[in-house]
């Protein structure tokens, strides 16, 4: 067990301090007489003890529990030491943090002397997990593993491999000494695979006013390559490695209910990533927002409004890659398309596009004849809705006139209506029937009935 | 729509070979196939245009150098790529009887074995070349850490191979050794003649051609590979023939 000893108290000011006569008729200080006493009994804290420490090193948890010592009356005393609880299990190493305060014992203890003691119970050095996880029309399994507190400097390292439908990837996370996320991931689409090793060091996120702000900077080596003989050759050409070095801002303001079906409230997201001038091969700048407002009508129904849109712009020479790129259509987006099947293409491969918008207008009501309600059936929900958008390439040359114009011709458009399952608060699944209208040559429609899964919605 | 058969086709105008940058990237070994193939291709009369991209490698089907697209097929190295040809009605080694052909294998599969593997050796598994030449070329269009994680990684690959093929306890004297041999079995094939089948150049004289003027041409941390080339005179004249009948409206 580990001691800590006691600091020297702060100095206090006035008649507060020092023995006063009620104080020596009651020398331990038992529960009972504890409870009689209210804010104005004055204590000191002489000691605070950590039992229970293991691997963890001491002088990471001095700073945590210094308030403790400031405190210079009971109810504080306990105010403190509860927040005292809070930091100490916030680090993420401890599974139980118990606070005892008690009475000084020993030579040195004043009347008014307070011992405080926690007693923690340390995570236990590696832990495993499962789980599965549900993406935009994918799905994997998760096995994770996890280390708190590795050199007992609560320095956190987690393992994770992720085996799925489209995707295969393994990682490393590492909380200290800088936070930080390293993975290698495989994903294969069609006739294209892309294998990133991607690391991302220094990313801070923090709140402002009314919005949260993130800035991260990211490292990613890229490479892609062709399945198979009967690849396009617009893919065959994008085949190669490259290295993207980015940093990027990201501000949202999120006043919904819940992230998903949400009743009331609003959601701005902005994002921009700038790569290239931090070292790498790419180099372009990427905008994209969304945003939503939902409304509760009559009758228990929500209209949700949503627009989506983005724009890579390259710099220098080069062409854009087609992993930096957009992609729109299908269950998750423009519903009544195949997934990211709407945009430029050759020979059936979806090359991607460098601007995009979309949008969508919803209506969801309970189930007709509201069957289950109170219990399942309120996580079904009907919705109408109504879907446009657009993604094209952009010739920079060519001025913003010219770009509005290419981005409002050729619009396409789906609506229709379904059923939406909410799960928990992390996914949702649909099942719909859609008329996709203004379909463009090259665009591959899903009309009819369409079933999509995910976690982010237009 | 009438469904035409791919290998029906004729020969398009706007085919295509495709290798690694010349003047900053493209390594020895690359050049030597790639000029083979050009080589072959002028002899059948067939137009191709070179492009120089920073990602053929990766771009080809088999990972090697060159490749063509032609119409929608795309076509790696020089075996697939006489085979390809040959279906399109072009050949240059028609004309040859069975033993005759069986000879020419013989040779091409020797001026791979033994001047490809030689080069191949020099450039990545000798430490001077490769750290002066080899790795800075190869690496040239990626920036920094990808451009020497790749570097390192094509080294690594080519010396796990020649340990494989049992060339990586060889020393580089008896590399060039190896090069001498081969290129005195090829001097005493060809002789007096313009082309090793007498007067009609086939993709035997396309491969040699291609290895040997790149040897001959290519600056290198030490000469001794062209100086051991040099020492026949009729392998000289030989590409010297070539490249007045074939490329003399480009310099190489």
């Amino acid at each position: 067990t580990g001691t800590l000893h006691s600091l020297d108290p702060l100095p206090m000011q006035g008649p507060e301090l020092g023995i006063q006569a009620d104080d020596i008729e009651a020398p331990e200080v038992e529960q009972e007489p504890k409870q009689e006493v209210l804010e104005n009994k004055n204590v000191v804290v002489q000691r605070v003890h950590i039992d229970g420490l293991g691997r963890t090193k001491e002088d990471l948890l001095t700073y945590e529990i210094a308030e403790v010592f400031r405190a210079n009356n009971l109810i504080d005393v306990m105010r403190k030491s509860h927040e005292a609880r809070q930091k100490l299990l916030r680090l993420g190493i401890f599974r139980k943090v118990e606070v005892n305060i008690d009475t000084s014992r020993g030579e040195d203890a004043l009347p008014n002397g307070l011992d405080v003691t926690f007693e923690v119970t340390e995570l236990r050095r590696m832990t495993g997990s499962y789980n599965t996880m549900v993406g935009n029309n994918e799905g994997s399994m998760v096995l994770g593993l996890r280390l708190p507190n590795v050199f007992g400097r609560a320095e956190k390292l987690t393992f994770q491999f992720s085996y799925g439908t489209k995707e295969t990837s393994y990682g490393l996370s590492f909380f200290k000494p800088q936070p930080g996320h390293f993975e290698r991931k495989l994903k294969k689409e069609k006739f294209l695979f892309i294998n990133t090793t991607y690391s991302k060091t220094g990313s801070c996120s923090f709140p402002m006013w009314k919005t949260n702000q993130t800035l991260k900077w990211e490292g990613v080596w890229r490479e892609l390559g062709c399945l198979g003989q009967n690849a396009s050759f617009a893919i065959r050409n994008e085949s190669g490695h490259s290295l993207k070095s980015s940093l990027s801002h990201a501000m949202v303001v999120d006043t919904r209910n819940s992230s998903i079906l949400p009743r009331k409230g609003g959601l701005l997201k902005i994002h921009q990533e700038l790569a290239g001038y931090t070292g790498g091969d790419a180099r372009f700048l990427k905008e994209d927002f969304e945003i939503q407002l939902n409304k509760t009508l009559y009758w228990d129904s929500v209209l949700s409004a949503s627009l989506w849109g983005g724009l890579l712009l390259p710099f220098g020479d080069a062409p854009t890659c087609i992993a930096d790129r957009f992609y729109l259509g299908g269950p998750t987006s423009i519903r009544g398309f195949s997934m990211y099947s709407m945009g430029p293409q050759s020979d059936g491969d979806y090359l991607g596009g460098e601007a995009y918008w979309a949008g969508g207008l919803h209506l969801y009501t309970p189930l007709p004849f509201r069957p289950g309600r109170g219990g399942f059936g309120d996580l079904f929900r009907t919705h109408f809705f109504l879907n446009a958008g657009n993604l094209c390439n952009l010739h920079y040359g060519e001025g913003p006139q010219a770009h509005l114009k290419k981005l409002a011709e050729c619009i396409r458009w789906s609506y229709g209506l379904g059923i939406v399952l909410r799960l928990g608060n992390i996914a949702r699944l649909e099942l719909n029937y859609c008329i996709p209208m203004g379909v463009q040559s090259g665009d591959r429609i899903c009309d009819g009935i369409q079933f999509g899964a995910g976690i982010r919605f237009l | 729509d009438l469904e035409v058969e791919p290998a029906a086709e004729p020969w398009p105008e706007n085919a295509t070979l495709y290798q690694p940058l010349k003047e900053d990237q493209i390594l020895l070994s690359d050049h030597a196939s790639s000029l083979a193939v050009q080589a072959y291709l002028r002899m059948c009369g067939l137009p191709v245009q070179v492009l120089c991209r920073v990602n053929s490698e990766f771009m080809s089907p088999s990972g090697k150098i060159p490749f063509i697209h032609v119409g929608n097929q795309v076509v790696s190295e020089l075996g697939p790529i006489v085979q390809f040809t040959k279906a399109k009605g072009h050949s240059l080694s028609d004309g040859l009887d069975d033993v005759q052909r069986a000879e020419m294998k013989a040779y091409m599969e020797l001026v791979n074995n033994m001047l490809l593997t030689a080069e191949l050796y020099i450039q990545w598994c000798d430490d001077a070349t490769a750290a002066e030449i080899s790795r800075p070329r190869y690496s040239s269009p990626y920036s920094w850490p990808l451009s020497k994680i790749l570097a390192y990684q094509k080294q690594w690959e080519v010396r796990r191979k020649m340990n494989a093929i049992g060339w990586g306890g060889k020393t580089l004297q008896q590399v060039y050794e190896d090069v001498s041999q081969c290129c005195q079995a090829l001097s005493q094939r060809l002789g007096m003649q313009p082309y090793f089948f007498n007067k009609q150049p086939t993709e035997l004289d396309a491969l040699v051609f291609g290895h040997l003027f790149t040897i001959l041409t290519t600056r290198l941390t030490s000469s001794e590979l062209a100086e051991r080339v040099k020492s026949y005179s009729n392998l000289l004249s030989f590409c010297r023939r070539i490249e007045q009948t074939y490329f003399e409206d480009k310099s190489s």
